[in-house]
């Protein structure tokens, strides 16, 4: 029995191991999104779709600081689509859902978000999640585009501006 | 000027007095230590030749000219028996000498003693010089076992390893002292399975140690380098499967994750997923690196270990020299010599 034990030895040598190959070339990675960090962009950013049918997109931060409110300015072309509702995302998610307020006119949607605050913290941690998902609805064929407006900004607990880098674009195609 | 001539005379005659009176010892006692290994019997039994070799030393002791060394203190070396009683144990000259030198004597007697037919026994022996490191005189003699005994013959041999002429009587003399012979029970094998050559000692040892590390030491007694040798692959390969233990544990939260990461769509997932990836495929590079180092050295000390469990196997006699190849050292010029021979 022991000589069978020792057997085992020479064995365990010839374990093959291969190295660890990877390509991290997922397109909805925000790395591979070809954003400088923090920035705000559109998920999923290209979007091909029927009239008549409603989609989700999300307004995602990448790499945010630390924030307590949020106004996410959002541009899209109000004759292709129209919003249905919009839900906050995680991004301010604490102990307390996020307060929002949401204002729609003609092809603008400000959307404002509020961190309610706990005992534990005042603002969110930061990061990147979503910030809110809006629901569109597509109402006429053609090709649309959604943007951050000029106005969006997202402030701290002291009030102060959270700085962002960079902004995405979404692309809407109805067919 | 007369009394001092006649007292001179005086005195010369009293010292020729004393002279003749005083009886001087003559011995040829050389002062060399000389130590007789226990004789290989083949065909015969151990007791007998445990006996036989106590009466050789004990004839040679006698004779004077030798300091035989005592049983016990030559026993003391173990020599290695690969294969029993058919085989000559120490017989040739490295094996000897290095016995000779670790039992501090000048000269090695190792011999055997074979049983033929009809009670026929053949007695071979050899004189070993240590400080010459060769072999110097051969001996080699028949007793029919009915009117010559054993133990005559071993005290022929003592004559002549002492180099003193084998005296009439013992020419004529026929000692009759009983002796039992208990014959090897040869066990046969169940399988009529072809007589293979026989592997010479060296070659089994390498063998051994090439399937398993420090095995040929062992098998050859030398115990320590051959425990050495696998607990110190033991411990490479314990260490070698703790870090296989480890990659796989790695690997399996790679394949998790990038499986993961390959089907996701949410980008804080992907974010997460991505440093989990990294991770991973570095824990699973760097414990397989650890293993490629640990096959390097084990592969290192494994060859090592063979080349030792060949170097320190005994020669066999018919082997050494004659075929395959042979490793010596040469204190000489200080170098392994490789030698082959086909």
């Amino acid at each position: 029995m022991k000589r069978l034990l020792l057997l085992w030895i020479p064995l365990l040598f010839l374990l093959y191991c291969e190295d660890a190959k990877y390509s991290l070339d997922n397109p909805f990675d925000p790395e591979n999104i070809d954003l400088r960090p923090p920035a705000l962009f559109f998920h999923p950013p290209e979007i091909l779709t029927t009239i008549d049918t409603s989609i989700a997109i999300e307004l995602y931060g990448l790499e945010l600081e630390p924030a307590a409110a949020a106004h996410l300015d959002i541009r899209y072309d109000w004759g292709s689509v129209t919003v249905d509702s919009v839900i906050p995302g995680p991004f301010f998610s604490g102990q307390n859902n996020p307060m929002e307020i949401t204002v729609d006119e003609q092809g603008v949607l400000d959307i404002y978000l509020y961190y309610l605050p706990d005992i534990q913290s005042n603002q969110s941690e930061g990061g990147t999640w979503s910030l809110a998902t809006v629901y569109l609805s597509t109402i006429s064929t053609g090709e649309s585009e959604l943007l951050y407006g000029v106005n969006t900004i997202l402030r701290d607990a002291n009030n102060d501006s959270v700085r962002i880098k960079d902004f995405g674009k979404g692309y809407i195609s109805v067919e | 000027m007369m009394l001092m001539i006649r007292g001179i005379i005086i005195v010369h005659l009293v010292s020729v007095c004393i002279a003749a009176n005083t009886t001087k010892k003559i011995s040829f006692e050389t002062g060399n230590k000389l130590a007789v290994l226990r004789f290989e019997g083949d065909g015969v039994s151990d007791p007998l030749i445990e006996h036989l070799t106590e009466e050789l030393r004990q004839s040679i002791r006698d004779l004077k000219i030798f300091n035989v060394q005592n049983r016990d203190i030559t026993n003391d070396i173990h020599i290695f028996y690969p294969r029993g009683k058919d085989y000559w144990a120490c017989w040739n000259k490295e094996c000897a000498v290095d016995i000779g030198r670790q039992l501090r004597v000048n000269y090695v007697i190792a011999g055997n003693i074979q049983k033929k037919e009809n009670n026929e026994f053949f007695i071979n022996g050899r004189l070993f010089s240590v400080d010459m490191e060769m072999m110097m005189n051969e001996f080699a003699m028949n007793s029919s076992g009915i009117t010559d005994s054993l133990l005559l013959e071993m005290k022929k041999m003592a004559f002549n390893v002492s180099g003193l002429p084998i005296p009439d009587t013992l020419l004529v003399d026929s000692d009759t002292t009983g002796t039992n012979v208990t014959e090897n029970i040869k066990s046969k094998s169940k399988f009529n399975l072809p007589d293979f050559p026989k592997i010479p000692t060296k070659i089994k040892a390498l063998m051994m140690s090439t399937a398993i590390p420090g095995s040929g030491q062992i098998w050859v007694e030398k115990k320590y380098p051959g425990y050495g040798f696998l607990g110190t692959e033991a411990t490479l390969g314990l260490a070698a499967l703790i870090a296989y233990y480890k990659y796989n544990g790695a690997w399996s939260g790679f394949e998790k994750n990038y499986n993961a990461y390959q089907d996701g769509t949410d980008p804080h997932d992907l974010y997460e997923l991505r440093s989990k990836i990294v991770k991973y495929a570095e824990d699973t590079r760097r414990y397989n690196i650890f293993m490629k180092n640990i096959r390097g050295v084990a592969a290192s000390i494994w060859i090592v270990n063979m080349v030792h469990a060949y170097l320190v196997a005994p020669a066999d006699d018919y082997f050494d020299g004659e075929s395959f190849f042979d490793i010596e050292y040469r204190p000489d010029i200080n170098q392994f010599q490789f030698n082959y021979n086909f």
